[in-house]
């Protein structure tokens, strides 16, 4: 009856898969305009939401342009059985993208990375011998996929009630010719020559991940980590904000 | 029953939540003796459910549908295919359900929920079978080119009803399904065409194949509702506690024309009985003439 | 009304139906059982000591592994898998092993259609030889819904084909009790007639279904009869050693 299903016919996408590198900075870098409209030094505006899987311990979802994801939190519970015996908690983090978030590669290192960017800030010994499980889901692909994560997973700890030394916010910095551009789009980050990506605590000054790829000059690095850290704090500013109206929408209730 | 008098007596005495986790059946026989369910709903009643079209940008069709906290996201991307000798006129829709480690605290990565390839077998027989999409339709040039639907629905939050949801997430994010205006180009292969702007010359001198058929016919929508049997209860659109605490489940689909597409039970304590099925049926023909109004208001261009 | 079937047989007749027990060694329990040129091969292990992660401290758990006849397994056995399991477990008391585990493995030899019905009576047939304790037995039947409005029992793969629906149904077996007639009755029908198990294909009238539900029923009732006697000879053998 149904039996014409999972053909193993091969398919192509209409749509031509290589992306046209955008004709930039021909004549001037100034006068060069972002796909989205935006200054070089302005951010996407950001939607977030925490609650958004009644099944978890915590959860929030994210929207930063066309970047959208959902990051629930579980436990802390059993660690797996083949785990020995830990005085610490242990902390286990996954991200999966949708079959239709992008088209093109899956990126296997963003667990560990977000796993690194978390494990400086939470307080693992406030649950000895079990695990919290921070999954991520990428719903759509927009661009600065991590750091989205990485903020989104903080926020849905802290829905959570897991202890943090502080949240933890993430932006990334696009270098394309002379300009930095921060919080790039997907197309922008196809052409970039260099990528740079800070997680780090905004009331503590403190930066738990930094990673940096591509060609910089030493100036370069410096402009882009104070757009960083001025972009880092006010994020946070907006997540605290996103917290305290679901603790005040929460008190209301009861 | 075993023990009546000593949980009655503890009941008395115990909170309320620590009574729900210890006498789960206790306490939900409790309402139910009472025709109501712990978050206030009548027996019959199915939670509050919400359909939002097109939210993935990346796809070409798509759906959020919600039933209660349970949340489905569909998205549709189209392919293009050479089809099968046997049926060089019609095209092809592939059905994947996800339960990505998000939705439930008992998904873990690397360890497939083992519910997902069965509710994906379902998902494709009932809409495969209810012929509410003529394969036909996905036909693009008779025996070389032919449209193939790759159909994901993912599973965001999992509090019972997955089916339900999952179905009803599907229907809709085919309503919302806008297919691309493509042409044959010189080699053969099929290519976009990005109605306007730039490509406009280009456009121009290729025909566009399917200028007139940028969205599928749907007839026939089947919508389903699943009710667990309790005894002589019946019990509409379970939540997951629910259905962990009760384990008969019976699901039946219907399309728009009440033909029964499908009638599900698999085991479960409880024998369905003549009665029983009548009424579930019945239940989910009120259903259907819910949801259908629900897809009604979404249905604005 | 009567349609002619490629095997010349009636509407609701059987194809000649074969059971043999405790065919295999190893396994605790086993039965091989056919339907005409369908046929399938259970084995039973267990209980054995719960290993599984999702073992219940209070119930006895059971897994089923589908093995298809050739290739690899897909959701269309992962289906079967969980239909059974479910069916098993409904069947089966849950309460007397508790923290155990109990595999059921289910080995195609050949398909001809009816094969989810197949395999349900020959998984029961195994857990009898393997001594689960069980309710009730379950008896297995798959209904069609031809063209022309009739329903056709226990259809080949051809003619399943053919159908525009089809469904399979699971009953309980029917009972030969010492209480008064009418007593077991369960809002007002005798409990044979509940169904375990339904899985439908295909679109059909609600009256179709029920047309399918009380062919099907009459059918159990000669494969209960085939079920107890195919039994009652081996006890017969058993006993003689």
């Amino acid at each position: 009856m149904a039996a014409k299903q999972g053909a193993a016919a091969t398919t192509y996408s209409p749509k031509p898969l290589v992306r046209t590198r955008p004709p930039i900075f021909k004549d001037s870098d100034l006068d060069w305009t972002r796909p989205d409209g935006r200054g070089f030094h302005q951010c996407r505006p950001a939607l977030l939401q925490t609650g958004a899987v009644s099944s978890a311990s915590g959860s929030a979802y994210a929207e930063f342009g066309n970047t959208k994801v959902i990051v629930s939190v579980f436990g802390p519970r059993e660690s797996k059985k083949a785990m020995s015996y830990s005085d610490v908690g242990r902390l286990n983090c996954d991200v999966t993208y949708t079959t239709f978030a992008s088209t093109g590669t899956d990126h296997k290192e963003f667990s560990s990375m977000l796993h690194k960017a978390l494990e400086g800030v939470i307080m693992m010994e406030s649950f000895p011998k079990t695990t919290v499980d921070v999954f991520a889901l990428v719903l759509e692909s927009g661009g600065s996929d991590l750091p989205v994560v990485i903020s989104c997973a903080s926020l849905a700890l802290a829905d959570a009630g897991i202890m943090m030394y502080d949240l933890i916010t993430a932006v990334s910095v696009s270098c394309i010719g002379k300009s930095l551009m921060i919080d790039p789009v997907t197309e922008e980050e196809g052409c970039e020559d260099g990528s740079f990506t800070m997680t780090c605590m905004p009331s503590r000054y403190e930066i738990t991940q930094l990673t940096i790829t591509g060609e910089w000059t030493t100036p370069n690095i410096n402009e882009a980590m104070q757009l960083c850290l001025d972009a880092c704090s006010k994020l946070g500013e907006i997540m605290r904000d996103c917290l305290k109206q679901a603790a005040s929408a929460s008190e209301e209730l009861t | 029953m075993g023990l009546p008098d000593s949980t009655q007596d503890l009941s008395s005495e115990m909170d309320v939540d620590a009574f729900r986790r210890i006498f789960p059946l206790r306490f939900f026989e409790r309402h139910l003796s009472e025709s109501l369910r712990p978050d206030a709903r009548p027996l019959g009643k199915a939670r509050d459910t919400i359909v939002n079209l097109g939210l993935v940008s990346t796809a070409d069709g798509s759906a959020l549908a919600k039933i209660g906290s349970t949340t489905m996201l569909a998205a549709i991307r189209m392919e293009v295919m050479t089809p099968s000798t046997d049926s060089p006129d019609e095209g092809c829709i592939a059905i994947e359900f996800h339960m990505p480690p998000i939705c439930s605290p008992t998904v873990r990565p690397g360890r497939p929920a083992e519910a997902a390839p069965v509710i994906s077998k379902r998902l494709s027989d009932t809409i495969l079978s209810s012929g509410m999409i003529d394969l036909k339709e996905l036909c693009l040039v008779s025996g070389k080119a032919a449209w193939m639907s790759y159909l994901d629905i993912y599973c965001l939050d999992a509090d019972g009803s997955l089916f339900d949801a999952a179905l009803l997430s599907a229907v809709a994010a085919f309503s919302n399904l806008k297919i691309p205006v493509v042409a044959l180009n010189d080699n053969g292969r099929i290519v976009a065409i990005n109605g306007e702007g730039e490509e406009e010359s280009n456009a121009s001198k290729k025909e566009a194949v399917n200028k007139e058929k940028r969205k599928l016919t749907l007839k026939n929508v089947p919508s389903s509702l699943t009710c667990i049997l309790h005894k002589s209860y019946i019990l509409a659109d379970p939540t997951a506690e629910e259905e962990s605490i009760m384990d008969t489940l019976v699901t039946v689909v219907l399309d728009s024309s009440d033909q029964m597409v499908s009638f599900y039970k698999s085991g479960g304590n409880v024998l369905a009985y003549s009665s029983a099925i009548k009424s579930c049926v019945e239940l989910a023909k009120k259903r259907g003439k819910e949801l259908k109004q629900i897809l009604g208001e979404m249905d604005i261009d | 009304m009567e349609i002619d079937r490629e095997d010349g047989r009636k509407p609701n007749q059987l194809r000649p139906l074969a059971c043999s027990r405790n065919i295999l060694n190893r396994p605790h329990g086993s039965a091989s059982w056919s339907q005409g040129d369908t046929k399938v091969l259970a084995a039973v292990y267990g209980p054995k000591a719960g290993i599984k992660k999702n073992e219940n401290p209070e119930k006895a758990c059971f897994e089923v592994i589908w093995k298809p006849k050739s290739g690899q397994i897909g959701k269309a056995e992962k289906e079967y898998e969980m239909i059974l399991k479910r069916t098993i477990q409904s069947i089966c008391v849950l309460t007397v092993n508790p923290n155990t585990t109990t595999s059921v493995i289910i080995q195609v030899v050949h398909d001809d259609g009816s094969l989810l019905p197949c395999a349900v009576n020959a998984a029961c047939a195994a857990l009898v030889d393997a001594g689960i304790p069980m309710k009730h037995l379950a008896v297995a039947i798959c209904c069609c819904l031809a063209d022309n409005g009739s329903i056709v029992l226990d259809p080949s793969k051809l003619e399943e084909k053919k159908m525009t629906a089809l469904a399979y149904l699971v009953f309980p077996n029917t009972t030969l009790s010492v209480l008064p007639e009418g007593s077991s009755l369960v809002e007002g029908e005798p409990v044979e007639d509940g169904i375990i198990t339904s899985v439908t294909y295909g679109v059909m009238s609600v009256d179709d279904y029920f047309l399918c539900v009380e062919n099907g029923r009459a059918a159990t009732a000669s494969l209960s009869a085939f079920f107890r006697k195919n039994f009652q000879q081996s006890q017969k053998v058993s006993f003689k050693a």
